[in-house]
Parts: structure tokens; sequence; C-alpha cells
């Protein structure tokens, strides 16, 4: 006879670990196997091994180490840029009375919005000729730019249209550390005479700490990745601007068909992610 | 207070998966549908684009004479070859039929992906001389083993505002500076030179010419039109690239000139779709661009110029030829029906239905026919623009080639690299492919 306690067990765990293995782990193995061969999608199978052969070649691939460079100065920017935006509207959406949830619902709508969708719309609205953004810059005297096709304003355009996309997931992620935090803490801080600067740098931010960790490490980990915005926006252009790692991943297995390599590239990838997230729990458990 | 927020969370969330697992789904709708013996249903991978369309209104007369269904899987271009490769890899293809562009023929031909035709086409005397030379040799044969019929051409032309080209303060003022007519050029000096002269004279009221720098096929195929006509290639007779000679390098600075001085700004990052529109709202003399891009342009449904346009050689003659063509996957379950339909589609009377209807013919008597030319007395031009366009050279990296290319020019263009350097880059990097 099976105990209530094994009959949930058997109904809610298994089934979600057999789904887990089938669509994470097992996928993860086959390109960690594919990752040591010459795999190709030109080929039948695996194709031959060939030891660390991909990943030396990882090291020596100057584009690789290139996107690589765009990636980190691409991540440093939103990321930082997000958060510093995301902390300062859930701060003031904490504060105010009436109307919370009308600001809230309006500005979590770009994040319902896919990532491929997101760019096609702005890739409509930055049309140097066409497009609405250079016309409302012209009504007030200021000169449009080419956005996207510019060397120089490339980079700032993804930044800025991954800040407009990505903002809301910050402020989600902020807003619900802020409500959660206790009230004795500040009753305190205010009998002691605290300003609001003051209570804001010695009660908030240390009793957010937890808070601030996961949501900048969920960020970094998917700026990181990020590949549909620059897959729309820009292929990587103009010249290899804004040419991401993930985008360099897609085009060795999609357009080189190289899957043995990109799966060594895509490996080098998770051990970066890897080690980003260990030195964030590390931060997080540190002075907590 | 915490609980709305809760909740919202909760949504946000599902809302994420759920349209994460619907978008998942529709990937693998295509290809469950065929099963069961003696095929009822021909399962076809196609490009969503106006030949497609013709395609599918003509279907219902097959289904109608031979009691099989054709079942049409239209995709976006940037979606197709990632679809087909893993398909034509198994052991089994869900597609019955597909198309090939011409730059994917060398791979999927020297991976032996598709079906020969030669014994269909001479059991049933199929006459494949009826094809534009230049047409079957791309999208047709490959090294004497027929793969494939030609489907439709893409050939690259240039496309022009007649009244910008023919309008006399225009005309009185060239002449005026530089001491000639104003006219259709023949070399591409004078077409980027005319270009930038109508920018000069119009600001951004019109712009001499649009185009389209985006990686990395629209920049390579914009680009490969100046190359050819230029006089220049990619890879010299001996298999030896020669891209980054006098010719390359001349195409490659004038390209650069015509894009910083006489193209909108922002065209470096222009797609087809951005370039389309700016020629369609009017605000450019030229484009150069597929040839059938002109019933387009001068459907006024689409395009605010509508009547305004012609279409003319690329200048300096030696344009890019594009093309697709029809061809049974080596893996196709029942190969015989796949033939019935594409000895069908690719019959005169179908062939010439549905040039008709708006398609781009790949048959010289279908170019020739009295109803055809009658209703598009312009496929004399577009004819000749075939006859004397050229192909990317068919190698099984094509493809790789394109990305290689558009990178380099990207980096030129953008002013990343001197003309000399991506060129020399790219003759470095094509040299492995081959």
């Amino acid at each position: 006879m099976l105990s209530q306690k094994r009959k949930q067990f058997l109904i809610f765990f298994v089934p979600s670990v057999l789904l887990l293995l089938l669509t994470v782990v097992y996928p993860l193995l086959y390109s960690l196997v594919m990752s040591f061969t010459s795999s190709s999608l030109k080929i039948k199978g695996m194709g031959s091994f060939i030891g660390f052969d991909n990943y030396i070649r990882v090291f020596k691939d100057a584009y690789f180490l290139k996107s690589a460079w765009t990636t980190v100065i691409f991540t440093v920017i939103v990321v930082t840029l997000e958060f510093l935006f995301g902390l300062i509207v859930a701060i003031l959406l904490n504060r105010i009375t009436y109307g919370k949830k009308v600001f809230f619902t309006i500005i979590i709508v770009p994040m319902l919005i896919t990532p491929v969708a997101v760019g096609l719309i702005w890739r409509l609205l930055l049309h140097p000729d066409l497009g609405i953004i250079n016309y409302m810059l012209s009504l007030v005297g200021i000169e449009g730019q080419a956005w996207l096709g510019d060397a120089k304003w490339a980079m700032i355009t993804v930044v800025l249209v991954d800040i407009w996309h990505q903002v809301p997931f910050m402020i989600l992620l902020l807003l619900a550390g802020l409500v959660s935090l206790p009230v004795e803490p500040y009753e305190a801080a205010e009998i002691d005479g605290a300003n609001r600067l003051q209570t804001f740098w010695n009660v908030t931010l240390p009793l957010m700490k937890a808070t601030i960790v996961v949501a900048v490490l969920f960020r970094v980990i998917t700026a990181f990745k990020t590949y549909d915005l620059i897959y729309v926006l820009t292929k990587g252009g103009p010249g290899t601007t804004t040419e991401v790692i993930s985008y360099h991943i897609y085009k060795q297995a999609y357009t080189f068909l190289d899957t043995g390599y990109a799966s060594a590239l895509s490996y080098v990838l998770l051990l970066v992610v890897l080690m980003l997230s260990a030195v964030f729990v590390k931060v997080s458990r540190g002075k907590a | 207070m915490k609980k709305w927020l809760c909740s919202v969370v909760a949504i946000v969330m599902t809302v994420t998966l759920l349209s994460a697992c619907g978008s998942g789904n529709k990937e693998e709708a295509g290809g469950s549908a065929s099963s069961g013996s003696g095929k009822k249903q021909l399962n076809i991978l196609m490009e969503s684009v106006p030949d497609t369309d013709i395609v599918k209104k003509e279907i219902a007369k097959f289904t109608k004479e031979t009691g099989i269904a054709v079942n049409i899987e239209a995709v976006n271009y940037s979606a197709m070859h990632e679809k087909l490769v893993p398909q034509l890899v198994n052991s089994s293809s869900s597609y019955d039929l597909i198309v090939v562009d011409n730059y994917w023929v060398g791979e999927f031909t020297s991976a032996g992906w598709l079906e020969p035709l030669d014994t269909f086409i001479q059991r049933d005397k199929f006459d494949t001389s009826v094809y534009l030379k230049s047409m079957f040799d791309m999208v047709g044969q490959v090294d004497g083993t027929t793969y494939m019929l030609p489907f439709y051409n893409y050939a690259m032309s240039l496309i022009y505002r007649k009244d910008v080209f023919e309008d006399a303060d225009l005309k009185s003022k060239y002449q005026a500076e530089f001491g000639r007519e104003m006219k259709i050029p023949d070399t591409l000096e004078e077409y980027v030179n005319i270009s930038k002269f109508i920018t000069k004279q119009k600001g951004d009221k019109m712009y001499g010419s649009v185009m389209m720098g985006l990686r990395p096929d629209p920049i390579s195929v914009e680009w490969l039109n100046y190359l050819y006509s230029s006089g220049g290639d990619i890879y010299g007779k001996d298999g030896k690239p020669v891209i980054n000679n006098e010719s390359g390098i001349k195409a490659l600075d004038l390209y650069i000139d015509n894009m910083n001085n006489a193209a909108p700004k922002g065209s470096a990052g222009f797609g087809f779709d951005e370039a389309f529109n700016v020629f369609a709202q009017g605000n450019a003399a030229s484009f150069i661009t597929y040839n059938w891009m002109l019933a387009k342009l001068n459907n006024e449904s689409e395009s605010k110029v509508a009547g305004k346009v012609d279409i003319a050689s690329v200048p300096g003659g030696t344009s890019l030829n594009g093309g697709w063509g029809w061809a049974i996957p080596k893996n196709a379950e029942d190969k015989e029906a796949s033939w019935k339909f594409l000895k069908w589609i690719e019959s005169f009377d179908i062939a010439k239905d549905r040039a008709l209807q708006g398609g781009s013919p790949t048959r010289k008597d279908v170019f020739a026919d009295d109803d055809v030319l009658g209703q598009y007395q312009y496929y004399v031009k577009v004819q000749k623009v075939i006859d004397e366009s050229r192909m990317i050279p068919i190698i099984s990296e094509a493809p790789q080639l394109i990305e290689i290319l558009g990178r380099e020019l990207s980096e030129a263009v953008s002013g990343g690299k001197t003309s000399k350097d991506a060129l020399d880059t790219v003759a470095k990097e094509v040299q492995d492919l081959k």
C-alpha cells in the first residue's frame, strides 16, 4: 500500500523530473558530447571524436573573442541602466497610493511582448526616413539619426530598445522586494532621526540585498544570452559592432552548420554564466 | 497589497510560459500531416512570396484532376534553410517536394539530398530545352544531371522612376553641371554620379537611390550587382578568389560612395522591406532589386508610385541572377506522386497561367507568348536581364560565402575597414571554403 505522501510524491514529483530530464538534462548532455565531435548538420549522426579541438578553436576565433567583448559591454551597460532605472521607478511606485495598479499595468506591458515582436516594432519606429521617431525629433528641431544603420549609434540603439523591453522585469522584482520589507526597521530609523537618504542607504538597501542580487543576476544571465533582438534589429551589423556571442553561436550552427563547434561555444558561454552566478550567490551570502 | 502583486507575477509568468509553448507547437504542426500509403496528400515547403500564392491558387485544379491534395507550407525565407536541412538529413522527409534557392543548390546536390530527375524526364518526354539557359544552368542541372526544374526567376535589375529621370528641370541642370545628358546610365560610375546629383538637388525629398546594407544577404546580393557589372567576380577561372582585384575594389568604392552620398541616411541598416518602403513611398529615384518588384511597385494598393516605375538592366549590364527550383527530396515518400505534381505545375499551360497572374517565368515559350507579352510588355527587358545576368557560384558553402561577404562589406560601408582590407579578408576566408 502506498502512503498518502508516497502517492503525492509519485504524482507530482516523478512527472516533473521526467520532463526535466527529457527537456533539459538530455539536450545538455547531448550537446556536451557533441562539443567533442566534428558533428555537423550536413552529415548523418555525430561525426568523429576530436577531443578538445573545438575548445581550442574557440580561443583562436577572433570573431568569437570580439563578440564576447561586445557582449560584456552590452551586458554591463544594459544591466546597470535597467537596475538604476528599475529601482527608481519601483521606489516611486511603492510610495504612491493612488493609481498604482494603473501605472503598474502600463509599465508591465512591454515585458509581455516577445523579443522578436519588440525588434520588429522598433525597426519600424526607428526607420530613419519613414519612422516616427525621427519625425518626432524633427518636430522639436533635433536632427534624426540613422540609428541601426550607423556604426556609432547601432549599439546605443540596441541598448535603448533592450532597456525599454526589460526594465519592467526589474521593476516587477524590485517592487515585490520593496513591498515585502518589514515596517519596524523604518520606524526605528525614524526614531533615531535618520533622514530619507540615510534611511534608504542604511535600511532599504541592506534589506533589499537578496532581492537585488536575484534581479541583477537574472538580468545579467538573460542579457548575456541576448539573441532575438540582435537578430531582428541588426544581424550583428553595421560591420561587427553589435555582434554578440549568442548570435555568433547561432551562425556557427545554422549558417556554417557546424554543430560540434557551436556546442563547444555554447558550453564556454554556459561556464561563464555559471561562474557569474556563483560569484553573485557568494556576494549575496557574504554579509547578509 | 502583497496579494495583487503576487497574482500579477503569477499571471505574467503563466502568460510568458504559454506564449512560449504556443510558438513551439506551431513549428511542429507542419510535419505530421502525412501518413498512410498511396499518397493522397503532397506536402511542399515554400517561401511566402507572390509566386507561391499564385501556385496556391492553381492547386485546386490539380486535386480535381488527380485526386491528390496538395498542402503548401509557406514560411519566411529566413526560416527555410534551417527547416529544410534537418528534414533532408533524416531518413524520411515530411516534404514531398521542396523549392530550392539557387544558393543552396551546391550544398543540397553535393550532399546528395535531391533526387535526380533525368529518368522521369526521359520517360515522360518532358522538354527541358524550353527553359532559359541561365535559369536551367542555375536551378536545373548541375554537372549534367538534372536535379530541379526552374520555378521562378528573381534576377536583379535597375528599377527606376520614369518621372524623375525625365524631369526637364533636373535634366537641364545635369547638362549644365556635367555637360552630358541625364539618362538611364550604362555604367556604374555614371549611375552613382546621377544618383548623387539627384540627392544633392532634392535633399531628403528624393534620394538618387535607395540601398539595403543589412548583413548578410541584402548587402551581399546588392553589391554583387556592382561587382559583376564592374567586370569582377568572386572566383577566377582557376578557382582562386579574385574578389579583391582592381574591379572588386572599384565596385566596393562606388558602392560606398553611393551609400554615403546618395542613399537615405541609415541605408547601411536597411533590409529589403525598409528599402522597398522608401521607394514605394516615392522617396527614391532608383533601386537595384529583383525584377518582379516592378509589378508590386506598379500596383496601386502597395505603392504610391504606381504607374511611374520602369525597369532597366543594372548599369554596367551584368546583374545578379537568382531563382528557385522545384526539387524532390531523395528521402521523399512517394516520388512518383511528387513528379506528377512537378510535371503538371511546370507544364506550359499552367506555367503560362501563373505568368498571367504575375508570376515570374522561367520558360522561353512563356516569355514569348503573345498573351503574356500583351499583359507585360516589359518582359522583353526582363528576359534580356536574365540572359545577361550571372549567378552566385554553385558551391556547397554558398550560404557561408554570403555570410562572410556580408560581414566584410558591412565593415567597409560602416568605416571599420578600407575596401581593400575588407575584400582581402573575404578572399582569404572564401579560399578555404571552396
